[in-house]
């Protein structure tokens, strides 16, 4: 798993454009689903040159099959956590989108339970950053930013890499069972129902500035 | 008095040929040598430059510790008015690489030879150094560094002689490998706790005689002692017998005559004898690889570097012995296809033209290989005499021959956007609700040409209807045939059959727009004579356009070593070669360059990519 790791980040810094949406809904009792996407649909001539590769960088190319099974092996493992359910991914492996949703009870479980699935299929210890709170919910106010362990991937993309992300993008979304107030984020947009919160960027502007997606989103009190 | 005369003509010509002495220090056994004449032009490099080449990688780690740091070839103690000599060499025994050189100042060569220990080896008149690795032999005003290492082939082979010899049994167990985990374990360290203190002055307990090595200490102490006699070998050989490649090869020695820039040296025929993949010949059909070997008697390749300004030229001979002669003969001698230059762009930073007669070759080997063949009395080489013998017969050689020819072209036209299909994801203002269409997309896709020369174009036709009956990838487009999503599933492949040549291509403009050639956008009337005018091949490249374009992703890692040696300058790369004669074929790389780099670092770079390309071994 280290190694398909290691090839996914290869992965994200050859192709020239990259998409990731994560899209986070918190319900009032502070359970939600989290659906997360990434799609290298218009790489894939980039993707299959990769894959037609034995190694890259002096690293074995694991083949569609090795990877399958390891997305498998992190379904199951996230699936065993304590509060978490439903987990469902999707796989396209003639556009390259990987597509992943899990339904969990509170925030805390679904952090805890993201970082023990990564460590246990990594066989990698996340040390002090998997116990890094990245999300937190008091009700009325949701405050999110990247996890540290994205941070420490992004920050490995070598300066070559760098002009490649910019063609790529990282789209955020967090939706909730009521009215948003307000959001401190000037990146943010509000849809129309007002019961979300979209932050859309390069994957190159998150490399460089890691706190650009992070925002703090105030809801209308239910007591209103 | 006459013998006076004969004695200082005799000097005087030995003073002209071997007035530069370090080519007396090379290896008979290397196999090859490239030899720098006029290192005056190395004096500004860099020592921390010269230790990135690979070519001085496999000699002297010692280099890379720091001692090079900011200093140059000139502050190294090296005597430029001598030759600068890099070998290589790999038998069965062993693998022998190095350099060697004249020697000026030995404070200064050893400021960067810094690691190097005095040894006594027992060679009056020689100053031997040595570190792990290497050894620095110093004789006069020359020197050699050299590692010579013994193959673990032959490592093994002493050992296990040794081994059985002492009645052990097998070291180690067979096993399938495919019962490996190949995940890594990864092994945390744990908390060492001490329930009994140790007491002063006790000893572990010997599990084993220490005095009875394991399998693997014994093949270290091989190892150890194969590696001091190889290099007592070869200093009895170089300095007590006066035996080095200038004296043993004839070849080579009037190659040191040269005074042209730098001079190479190949041995094909010495490679051929000590490939490894053949020791099954060796072993098992000793007679049949001994004719082999003869057919590769005088296979040698020698070349001369000429610097005129701003371009170098590099002159390659290949030569062959009689018979393998008599086969390249036949297949160069082909008619040059004019077809192939209507589909040559202009604007083609990289092409090459390959002319030759696969039927005449067939025809010439078949008559030298097969007596060869037929005389091994081995039932398994008799069944394939057989078979070959009723292929020969049966098989339609007019049909196979004029499908495919030999004579082929290519191009590589640069880097173009191509048409793709992705999948993008839209949302509603109202809720953010997203959902997935299909949309147009474009990728930058190399854009590579090939053609072959074709007599019979009936049959790749009859094959593509076929093909089309099988998918609906495959589509007749009139003019051309189409394969969609045929290149990493993604981007479609033409295929165009017509004016005697098939060509395959990735180039959507060309099967659409010039299916019948280029016409005024084709190459230059001088280009095309240049290339008519070539031998059997030519060959050209624009460095800066082609090699620092070119997509890695596409090449295996050591292809791509050799192109990263390239990369990064600019110039124009022309490869000619001669009319083949049964004794040789002579190349010409013609390699003129622009840009700020000293014309040193240029004949380097070329050295290096050479040694890359000559020392490969997969």
């Amino acid at each position: 798993m280290k190694k398909i790791v290691v090839l996914f980040v290869l992965f994200l810094s050859l192709v020239s454009c990259i998409e990731i949406w994560d899209d986070l809904t918190i319900h009032n009792d502070g359970s939600g689903t989290l659906r997360y996407k990434i799609n290298l649909s218009s790489s894939k001539v980039k993707v299959n040159s990769i894959l037609a590769l034995d190694t890259i960088d002096g690293k074995k190319v694991p083949s569609i099959q090795e990877i399958s099974s390891k997305v498998g092996d992190f379904a199951r493992t996230l699936d065993a956590q304590t509060g978490i359910s439903n987990v469902v991914i999707e796989e396209n492996y003639t556009d390259f989108i990987l597509k992943f949703s899990c339904d969990f009870t509170s925030i805390m479980a679904l952090q805890s339970g993201l970082a023990n699935a990564i460590e246990a299929v990594s066989k990698e210890k996340l040390g002090p950053e998997a116990d890094e709170i990245w999300i937190t919910w008091d009700g009325n106010k949701l405050k999110r930013s990247i996890p540290a362990f994205a941070r420490a991937k992004m920050k490995a993309f070598k300066s070559k890499e760098l002009e490649l992300l910019k063609e790529g993008s990282y789209t955020t979304i967090s939706r909730f069972d009521r009215q948003i107030d307000r959001f401190d984020n000037p990146l943010g947009t509000l849809s129309k129902n007002k019961q979300a919160v979209m932050m859309k960027s390069s994957t190159y502007s998150v490399k460089e500035n890691q706190d650009l997606l992070e925002n703090t989103i105030y809801l209308i009190s239910t007591k209103n | 008095m006459k013998n006076a005369l004969i004695y200082s003509i005799s000097l005087f010509s030995s003073t002209l040929l071997f007035g530069q002495k370090s080519e007396m220090l090379i290896p008979k056994d290397a196999v090859t040598v490239f030899s720098i004449n006029n290192i005056n032009l190395l004096q500004k490099i860099s020592m921390d430059d010269l230790v990135n080449y690979e070519f001085m990688e496999e000699v002297h780690q010692e280099l890379f510790d720091g001692s090079t740091s900011g200093k140059t070839l000139m502050d190294a103690g090296i005597d430029f008015d001598q030759r600068l000599n890099l070998f290589y060499g790999k038998s069965y025994q062993n693998e022998i690489s190095g350099f060697t050189f004249g020697v000026k100042n030995k404070a200064q060569l050893f400021e960067v030879f810094d690691d190097f220990q005095e040894l006594d080896m027992g060679f009056p008149g020689l100053e031997t150094y040595g570190t792990f690795f290497n050894n620095l032999i110093i004789k006069g005003n020359s020197a050699i560094l050299v590692r010579i290492e013994p193959t673990m082939d032959y490592i093994d082979q002493i050992t296990d002689s040794l081994w059985f010899a002492r009645g052990n049994e097998m070291p180690y167990e067979l096993y399938d490998e495919f019962e490996f985990e190949e995940e890594e374990e990864v092994l945390n360290e744990e908390e060492f706790v001490l329930e009994e203190p140790i007491e002063e002055n006790s000893f572990p307990e010997a599990t084993e005689d220490p005095n009875i090595k394991n399998y693997y200490e014994l093949r270290d102490s091989v190892q150890m002692v194969l590696q001091g006699k190889e290099l007592e070998r070869l200093m009895k050989e170089l300095f007590n017998d006066q035996i080095n490649l200038v004296t043993t090869d004839n070849r080579f020695a009037g190659q040191m005559t040269h005074q042209s820039v730098g001079t190479f040296y190949l041995d094909n025929s010495r490679n051929f004898e000590k490939s490894q993949g053949l020791w099954y010949f060796q072993t098992v059909l000793p007679s049949l690889y001994k004719d082999i070997q003869e057919l590769y008697t005088g296979n040698v390749i020698l070349g001369d570097l000429i610097l005129n300004n701003n371009i170098v030229e590099f002159q390659v001979q290949a030569n062959y012995g009689d018979e393998l002669g008599t086969i390249y003969k036949q297949m160069n001698d082909s008619k040059f296809d004019k077809n192939v230059l209507k589909y040559i762009p202009e604007s083609s930073t990289g092409y090459f033209t390959y002319n030759v007669n696969l039927r005449q070759a067939y025809e010439q080997a078949y008559k030298v290989i097969m007596p060869i063949l037929s005389d091994e009395r081995n039932a398994q080489i008799s069944m394939n005499v057989l078979t070959i013998e009723l292929l020969n017969e049966f098989i339609n050689k007019d049909a196979l021959f004029g499908t495919y020819k030999g004579s082929m072209f290519g191009t590589f036209n640069g880097v173009k956007k191509i048409k793709t299909k992705k999948i993008e994801f839209y949302y509603d203002e109202e809720t953010f609700e997203y959902g997935e269409r299909e949309a147009e997309a474009e990728e930058d896709m190399p854009i590579f040409t090939v053609g072959f020369s074709i007599d019979r174009s009936d049959i790749p036709e009859m094959v593509m209807h076929h093909m089309s009956r099988l998918t609906s990838k495959f589509k007749n487009c009139g003019t051309y045939w189409k394969f969609d999503n045929a290149i990493l599933d993604a981007a479609p492949m033409y295929f165009i059959n017509r004016n005697g040549l098939f060509i395959l291509t990735n180039d959507e403009d060309l099967a659409i727009n010039h299916v019948n050639g280029y016409g005024s956008e084709a190459l230059s009337r001088n280009a095309c004579k240049a290339a008519k005018k070539s031998g059997f091949m030519y060959g050209y490249v624009d460095i800066a356009e082609t090699l620092n374009r070119f997509p890695m992703g596409l090449l295996n890692p050591r292809q791509e070593e050799i192109i990263q040696t390239l990369k990064g300058k600019s110039g124009q790369v022309e490869l000619t070669s001669s009319k083949t004669t049964s004794e040789q074929t002579n190349f010409n790389l013609h390699y003129s360059f622009t840009g700020e780099e000293t014309t040193g670092k240029h004949i380097l770079d070329l050295v290096n990519s050479l040694y890359v390309v000559t020392t490969f071994n997969p």
